[in-house]
């Protein structure tokens, strides 16, 4: 097979994209807070759709404001359900997730007349679409593809976030209450998480849909930590699971002639359920487990 | 409004069943979600309404059209293993109990969605109708499909209420459950593919995306307002039932509009009223007890101020002097006189403010109370007689009779406080 | 009986301390001497961890505030150690034993600073000294109970402070290690560290610590092991709740909102 121009493109923007999410969702495992990213996904859309309407278009740095605000305002509304009218967690995240997703649909489909938002596109994405959605300058040079610059971009931010607040992050994973007692701003920390959890769906949406992003968020992660031990290990093998994904996931959506965002989640959890069967029962340790959500 | 007649007298048999059916898919949802809810795997819900999605497609595509029967079984039996590899997870490896959820829930819509691509290209023209399934549209729903998710819904409020005695020992405490003799596995495998059924039975009409919401808000909500479980599960049933309506009403009226979205935006709505306003639980109601606690202690604290004065020999105060000793709080007192004044506690004269004798009585009362918990702290909680007032200032007001009877035989009907003060009594 | 310490390292005063609106702790006031191993002893549901993690600053009182070192606790974070209880954290966390053990220098670097070369010896050292040297490269879930426990006291070693804080350390160790440990904790506080533990063995408690707080909801004792072990004091510990006391607890989490609040 040539070089194909296109899929070079389509896969170095999924793996970037998978490797984004893959290194958030680590942590965000860690903190069993897996759910609350699911919630974020979700939660994201009215801020899309309003962005979108503002901007006229989804290429607006309003869509990614919009987005940001509303995945913090998802986190705070879930804090604010938790602590202050005392319901419980799992229910918490349940209630603000399903009501910010809904509002972001019945936006859509209220402006849907005005503006050319396609809801399959902000749901499933379309990353085939990639080669031909270019960046043109004012001159009118052709850069090369947008959604490609924005993964890159998406990138650069995380690895930078993690890179620089990894003992941060990783101390406050394990025990929270240990980092307070030091003076590591926990709550800060935790903030600056979830606000790049919501950059990075915002970021992705249009590739890979905001419902898939979270399967990019956890699987990679989960499938990673049934192998490894440490935490670099695993940071590592998430990587590489980002990038494998994205190259079987493009060529069996090629086969099957089906959504590659959906193709690369379906990899995803075909490798995690391999991973669970191989590793299950034998990786199940003597520690105690906190598994509560 | 010649909509809402025309939508509420049924004059359309299409409108009646397609009512009847979301009363009955709200019930079962509701008291489904409701005991789920309270066993804290509200989560568990979304993971399987995300989960039916393949099996919806794969339904589909060998009927080759939108057979209600081959579709609801493709999703039972997605969601059925969606459960099942939930917990076998949980059991087998390291993994917490929110990354396996989440996990199931993604990688089952990211297949689902690759047959909906799938399918999609294949250009079958009955497409159309598989895309409610993600989002709902209880309009679509006809009387074929009424016998099949009623007749589901039915079992399941059925089983539900027969069995309410069994379930309700798997969610509050099943190792007592299994200690007396009650086969809990089967309970939990019962209970399971009750939530099974319950999603999708839903997924017509509220799609699988935000079915969750239908199984987890009902119940949240309804929690705030009762603490007896079936009140609860009626409660719950009512609040689901009440947005199901309103939002197949809306998407009826605006038939672009999918029902999910507005069924889950009204069950939110009545969700926010339950958490600000139910009586004692919700945040408003707290607060404006609490308000209401602040000058019960504000008006107690002005009593006190006049009895121990007339302790001294001072039988009044004037405004000012009472504004002296609480030179923050000018217009919480002005508060507190009017109140105490038309409760007949002290008397007005010009400037001049004193106790009435029912005045006296209920001064005495508090002074009583502080006193009585200051001795209780030094003599029980060995605290020195210096750090006592603090704690005494907050518990005389609420502080009740019986336990000041206990606190009086407990002390033997001390005559000083640790301060060497009276203890007054009538 | 309460007695006072000269010139205290820390300071309780008239603290109060609810949980879910219900005080777990009542009125609490007392001072502790430096360079001494002190205990914290009562039944369960005393309040002994709270006591701790609101001295840490991880739960807030509803009256009455801390001072450590004659200062507020923001001040002086880096001279405090704390030692959680085990469960509190899922020992599945992919890391190993000196991974966990670094992480008590995180405190002293700072932001964006990473550890190198100082902090790994530091926490080598740590580990030598609780005598888990043999398994720096362990993952932590292939540790038992009471070598978990030790990792803990390692990664409080490795902070390099003047008082710690151990929220039952001895729960899940075995005697011969729990006489380790103590020896250990013994050097530390001659060398003029204070160290706070959280015991609930009053027959061991009465072999190592030199001052004892005795709690119950509300403070019993708190002195000189010798002054404040008697058989009195210690009913009043053990000897079940206050009645009335748990009456009022009651009374208050009945309210719709916190009183003791303000």
């Amino acid at each position: 097979m040539s070089f194909d121009q296109n899929a070079f493109l389509i896969i170095l923007t999924g793996s970037l994209i998978a490797i984004s999410c893959g290194l958030l969702g680590v942590f965000m495992m860690l903190r069993k807070m897996a759910m609350t990213g699911d919630a974020i996904s979700h939660a994201v859309l009215p801020g899309i759709v309003i962005g979108f309407f503002v901007a006229g278009s989804q290429r607006g740095l309003e869509v990614i404001i919009g987005a940001g605000i509303l995945g913090i305002i998802a986190t705070l509304i879930i804090d604010w359900l938790r602590k202050k009218a005392r319901v419980q967690l799992d229910a918490s995240i349940g209630i603000t997730f399903t009501l910010l997703f809904a509002i972001g649909i019945i936006l859509i489909n209220l402006f849907a007349y005005n503006v050319d938002l396609d809801q399959e596109c902000v749901l499933y994405g379309e990353i085939a679409y990639l080669p031909i959605d270019l960046w043109v300058t004012g001159s009118g040079t052709i850069l090369g593809p947008r959604i490609t610059y924005l993964a890159v971009l998406n990138f650069t931010l995380v690895a930078g976030f993690i890179y620089f607040f990894f003992k941060e992050l990783t101390l406050t994973s394990f025990d929270e209450s240990f980092g307070s007692v030091m003076g590591i701003p926990s709550k800060g920390i935790n903030l600056a998480l979830m606000s790049m959890v919501s950059y990075t769906t915002v970021s992705s949406f249009e590739a890979v849909g905001a419902i898939l992003v979270v399967a990019l968020l956890v699987v990679p992660p989960a499938t990673a930590f049934l192998w490894t031990k440490n935490l670099m290990p695993l940071i590592k093998l998430t990587t590489i699971l980002g990038i494998g994904i994205s190259i079987l996931g493009y060529y069996l959506a090629y086969l099957f002639d089906s959504s590659i965002a959906g193709m690369m989640v379906t990899v995803a959890g075909v490798l995690f359920l391999l991973s669970a069967l191989i590793k299950g029962r034998s990786s199940k340790s003597a520690g105690t487990s906190m598994a509560n959500i | 409004m010649d909509n809402f007649v025309y939508f509420f007298t049924f004059q359309d048999l299409s409108i009646l069943y397609v009512v009847i059916g979301i009363i009955l898919l709200g019930i079962g949802s509701a008291y489904v979600g409701t005991y789920s809810f309270l066993d804290k795997k509200a989560l568990l819900g979304d993971a399987i309404s995300h989960a039916v999605l393949p099996g919806i497609c794969l339904g589909f595509i060998l009927a080759g059209e939108k057979n209600p029967v081959y579709i609801v079984t493709g999703a039972f039996i997605s969601g059925g293993i969606a459960t099942f590899l939930t917990s076998w997870l949980k059991k087998n490896t390291k993994l917490s109990e929110d990354a396996i959820i989440a996990s199931i829930l993604s990688v089952f819509f990211g297949f689902g969605i690759v047959l909906l691509t799938v399918i999609q290209k294949s250009g079958n023209p009955e497409m159309a109708g598989l895309n409610h399934f993600i989002f709902g549209n209880a309009i679509a729903i006809l009387e074929e499909d009424l016998w099949i998710y009623g007749g589901l819904a039915v079992i399941i409020i059925l089983s539900l209420t027969i069995f309410q005695k069994e379930f309700s020992l798997l969610v509050f405490n099943s190792d007592y459950g299994k200690a007396i003799g009650y086969p809990m596995e089967i309970i939990r495998f019962a209970f399971n593919v009750l939530m099974i059924l319950s999603v999708v039975i839903g997924i017509q009409a509220i799609g699988v995306v935000l079915m969750a919401a239908l199984l987890i808000t009902p119940g949240a909500a309804a929690r705030f307002w009762t603490d007896n479980l079936s009140k609860l599960l009626l409660l719950a049933a009512l609040f689901a039932v009440v947005s199901g309506i309103a939002g197949t009403y809306i998407s009826f009226v605006l038939p672009q509009m999918p029902t999910g979205p507005w069924v889950v935006v009204s069950l939110s709505f009545i969700a926010l009223i339950s958490f600000l306003f139910a009586p004692k639980k919700g945040t408003i109601t707290r607060y404006f007890s609490r308000n209401q606690y602040l000058k019960k202690t504000n008006n107690e604290h002005l009593l006190k101020a006049l009895y121990k004065n007339r302790e001294l020999g001072q039988r009044m105060l004037t405004i000012e002097n009472i504004y002296e000793l609480y030179p923050y709080q000018k217009k919480e007192i002005k508060h507190s006189i009017e109140f105490l004044f038309k409760e007949g506690l002290i008397l007005k004269n010009q400037n001049f403010i004193s106790l009435t004798d029912y005045g006296i009585h209920e001064a005495k009362r508090v002074v009583r109370l502080h006193r009585l918990w200051e001795t209780y702290l030094t003599e029980y909680m060995n605290i020195a007689p210096d750090h006592v007032h603090d704690s005494a200032e907050k518990l005389e007001h609420i502080i009740t009779p019986e336990l000041e009877a206990q606190l009086e035989k407990r002390l033997n009907f001390p005559q000083l406080d640790p301060h060497q003060e009276n203890i007054p009594r009538d | 009986m309460i007695i006072q310490a000269e010139s205290p390292v820390l300071e309780i005063h008239d603290m109060t301390v609810s949980y879910d609106q219900s005080p777990v702790l009542w009125n609490i006031d007392f001072t502790l001497p430096s360079g001494q191993l002190i205990g914290i002893l009562g039944p369960n549901g005393a309040g002994k961890s709270t006591l701790i993690k609101a001295i840490m600053g991880l739960v807030n009182p509803t009256g009455g505030y801390v001072k450590v070192f004659d200062k507020p606790l923001e001040e002086v974070r880096s001279r405090i150690s704390y030692v959680p209880q085990r469960e509190s954290v899922d020992w599945n966390f992919p890391a190993s034993v000196l991974d966990v053990v670094m992480m008590g220098t995180y405190g002293k670097l700072g932001l964006f600073k990473r550890p190198g070369k100082r902090e790994k010896e530091v926490a080598l050292a740590s580990l030598d000294q609780v005598g888990m040297s043999a398994f720096i490269n362990r993952q932590i879930s292939e540790l038992s109970g009471g070598q978990q426990q030790r990792v803990f006291i390692a990664r409080a070693l490795a902070q390099d402070a003047d008082l710690y804080l151990m929220d039952e350390p001895f729960a899940g160790v075995d005697i011969a290690t729990e006489a380790a440990i103590f020896e250990l904790l013994k050097k530390m506080a001659l060398e003029g560290k204070t160290v706070v533990v959280v015991h609930h063995d009053i027959y061991s408690a009465m072999t190592y610590f030199d001052w004892m707080i005795m709690l119950n909801l509300h403070l019993v004792a708190s002195g000189p092991k010798n002054q404040v072990v008697t058989e009195e004091l210690l009913r009043k510990t053990y000897g079940g709740k206050l009645n009335l006391l748990s009456k009022v607890s009651e009374l208050v989490r009945k309210q719709d909102f916190n009183p003791l609040e303000h």
